[in-house]
């Protein structure tokens, strides 16, 4: 009981333990504060590789895969999928509209040919058609005036979802947001048409190469498609490139749609035509596949590997078919597609993490510098409490106790200073990209001014010690004040510069707790050897030394 | 009323101090036999070892090794274990020192509680808690620091902080107080209103041990040895 009382007593009797624990508390904040920002960043960065790719992706070589429409049908039927999707993956050129004259601007583009309507159920497609007018009157009042988007015509958003011209009938395609070098990103993290080229007012031509299942390369085509919308996923290797065609087009622009087959090794007839055999199927190179809700994205992969398998095998065994799917399919969890992506900042995150706990080692060097300055001062109460029958073990309590304290109390702190930052961290930003207010940096040189009255006095009553701290006083908030005059707004995070628009502001809860507990453990750690040091100290000696 | 049975008896203590290459003895061959009952004095000049034969008597320090025992009600402590001498100190004997030794960060009623809350577990200082600081209280009020009970030991004066201390040494009422030097950093008469506590208690059955270089003060007690070349010399 002794422990507790005299464990409470050093802590709210003298300022050191509170030293103790604030250093302890900006200690474990630092921590949680970096690595729930990253960790931010990693989740923006999977939800948004996630919402184009769905849960799970059948993909196939060049060749494709025919009779997709009944593999689609069978994994619908499946309860662990939500939806499913064909698609065809390509590559292409884009022949830009601009700029001005015969020379346009040629682009490298990864081509995806969708079916808009089942696309959107598997993924969040309609939520990443940028030119669409704000949802609400929140998202209203939070677009700056010269915002587009309040301007612009709803029928935008639906031709987008479409694929589709509505004026003309004609097949549209939609950009990813970075494709156009015309798109300006500005600092709220909206965009700005440079030279007036507004894309969805724009047509494109696509140029794309045909390939055979055998490998064989034929004529390349290109077709013109109006620009119906612009596309923002979030990632910016994926809207820098990916445009969005129906995939009717992108079948009959590479050969995968329905054809024809002939005999070719029969004779031909009066006409000089081959045999008819049958029509040869349409073809997607892709199936993404959507989990029912609860599903984890592994348990569906095996379920649609199970789907595809069966598939297979009843193509193939049917001679009626006149093409065979892919034996070996890739079927990959979104995760594992975007491994390449989040892999890096992953491991970023995890060196951070690494190089951070550091933090705890200065934590406990901090508590066990503190304690065994205080055990010295002590040693005379450790010789009193072993005269009065204290065991060493006792002793020991008390300072470990003592450090479990402030370990307890600064790193709960900690967590409470890092929620505070990272809920608000946006606002901060926002402050510090903004002038200092003026009353800031007056208030700061103001007291600056103040602190001269006491150091005066110090200095006529020749007293060292408090000349020097008015001293370090006055001149701190004088180089504040000056900074705050100074400070012109400094914009750390440039959403035109860094992709995401605002800075990740939710506490990374698994890591607080984690380091909560590192910052206690390594607090009692470094309470232990002092602790140690007072069980160890020889009664008699420890009242000799009062 | 003093039995001829000792409570506490040293028999041929030898203790050395080393410091360094250098080795001081203190003791050689002390021995000494405390009275259940009675009060005793150990007069001798300052490093004569005075103090150290106390702490060996209350189990703070043991005598070298293999030389010499301290029994107490028989049993030798010389050998006794850690736990066992801390349990001693607790419960059988009290020590009061010539600084007070009070911790500066309790008051007076928790500094006089200190033992109570060393020898009990948690689960019997929460159900007996307030019978101790009754008990504390009303000791300390019998010393006359009914009114001081809430001060720290920085605002107490000397006489007050020894009172303070002696009513510590009595928290677990022990068999034997153990009182080294109890008036020595005290003016002649409040150190003559400690002796008179200490005389007080006596008269109730308490069995002391006093350490002093004061010829006049060790005149209070029953029986005064004095400790010459580490070794005790009955007066």
């Amino acid at each position: 009981m002794y422990a507790a009382l005299l464990a409470n007593r050093y802590l709210t009797t003298r300022l050191i333990p509170l030293i103790a624990v604030g250093a302890v508390a900006l200690c474990v904040a630092l921590v949680v504060i970096v690595v729930s920002v990253m960790t931010g960043f990693l989740d923006v960065l999977r939800a948004s590789g996630r919402t184009l790719v769905g849960d799970v992706s059948v993909t196939s070589g060049i060749g494709g895969i025919p009779y997709y429409a009944e593999l689609v049908t069978a994994i619908e039927a499946l309860p662990e999928a939500e939806a499913a999707t064909p698609l065809i993956d390509t590559l292409g050129l884009l022949r830009m509209p601009y700029p001005e004259g015969k020379q346009k601007e040629i682009s490298p583009v990864q081509v995806w040919g969708i079916e808009p309507a089942s696309f959107a159920r598997v993924t969040r497609f309609s939520e990443s058609l940028y030119w669409q007018p704000p949802r609400d009157e929140a998202a209203r009042e939070a677009m700056l005036p010269d915002d587009p988007r309040l301007k612009i015509d709803a029928s935008l958003f639906a031709n987008g979802l479409a694929l589709q011209q509505s004026s003309t009938g004609r097949s549209g395609m939609v950009l990813g947001m970075h494709v156009s070098a015309a798109n300006k990103r500005t600092h709220d993290g909206s965009y700005r048409q440079l030279y007036g080229w507004f894309m969805p007012a724009e047509t494109v031509t696509l140029t794309v190469v045909p390939v055979s299942a055998s490998g064989r390369i034929s004529e390349p085509k290109d077709r013109s498609f109006p620009i119906v919308n612009e596309m923002m996923s979030g990632v910016f290797e994926v809207d820098k490139s990916r445009v969005f065609i129906p995939l009717s087009d992108a079948q009959s622009m590479l050969r995968m749609d329905n054809a024809p087959m002939y005999d070719t090794s029969a004779a031909p007839d009066a006409s000089g035509s081959f045999p008819l055999i049958g029509v040869a199927p349409a073809r997607a190179t892709r199936i993404l596949v959507r989990a029912a809700e609860g599903i984890d994205p592994n348990t569906l992969r095996d379920a649609v590997e199970v789907v595809y398998q069966t598939f297979c095998e009843g193509i193939t065994k049917d001679p009626a078919r006149l093409a065979a799917p892919p034996q070996r399919p890739s079927i990959l969890t979104w995760e594992q597609q975007l491994r390449d992506l989040i892999g890096p900042v992953e491991k970023e995150r995890e060196m951070m993490r690494v190089l951070f706990s550091i933090i705890y080692i200065v934590c406990a060097g901090l508590i066990l510098s503190i304690f065994w300055a205080i055990v010295i001062e002590k040693t005379r109460d450790i010789g009193v409490l072993r005269s009065v029958g204290a065991s060493r073990a006792g002793i020991m309590w008390i300072f470990l106790r003592y450090g479990l304290v402030i370990g307890t109390l600064g790193s709960l702190a900690g967590v409470g200073l890092a929620w505070l930052v990272v809920r608000n961290i946006n606002a901060i930003h926002e402050a510090i990209g903004r002038d200092a207010p003026t009353a800031s940096w007056v208030g700061a040189l103001a007291l600056a001014a103040a602190c001269l009255i006491p150091l005066l006095s110090s200095a006529r009553r020749a007293k060292l010690l408090p000349i020097l701290l008015w001293l370090l006083s006055a001149m701190t908030l004088a180089i504040i004040g000056t900074g705050l005059l100074l400070h012109k707004g400094t914009l750390i995070w440039d959403p035109a510069v860094y992709y995401f628009p605002r800075v990740p502001d939710e506490v990374d809860w698994n890591t607080a707790w984690l380091t909560l507990s590192f910052g206690i453990l390594f607090s009692v750690l470094g309470a232990a050897i002092p602790a140690a040091k007072a069980a160890d100290t020889d009664p008699v000696e420890a009242l000799r030394y009062g | 009323m003093v039995e001829q049975q000792p409570i506490i008896e040293a028999r041929d203590i030898h203790k050395t101090y080393r410091d360094g290459q250098v080795a001081v003895s203190v003791l050689g061959g002390a021995n000494l036999a405390l009275k259940h009952g009675e009060w005793l004095a150990i007069l001798g000049h300052s490093g004569s070892g005075k103090s150290t034969l106390l702490h060996i008597l209350g189990g703070l320090d043991r005598p070298d090794d293999g030389a010499g025992a301290v029994r107490y009600r028989g049993e030798v402590l010389s050998f006794a274990r850690t736990a066992s001498l801390d349990q001693y100190r607790n419960k059988r004997v009290g020590f009061v020192f010539q600084f007070y030794h009070l911790l500066p960060e309790l008051n007076a009623l928790e500094n006089a509680l200190l033992p109570a809350m060393v020898g009990k577990s948690k689960l019997e200082w929460f159900t007996g808690m307030r019978s101790e600081r009754q008990r504390a209280s009303t000791l300390l009020e019998s010393f006359g620091l009914g009114h001081r009970l809430h001060h720290r030991p920085s605002q107490l004066s000397g006489g007050e902080k020894q009172r303070v201390a002696i009513a510590r040494a009595l928290m677990n009422e022990p068999e034997v107080l153990l009182a080294d030097e109890p008036t020595g950093n005290l003016d002649a008469a409040t150190g003559d209103g400690i002796l008179g506590v200490l005389a007080q208690r006596h008269k109730a059955g308490l069995t002391i041990a006093m350490v002093t270089h004061d010829a006049s003060v060790a005149a209070r007690a029953d029986r005064v040895v004095r400790l010459v070349d580490g070794r005790v010399m009955e007066q």
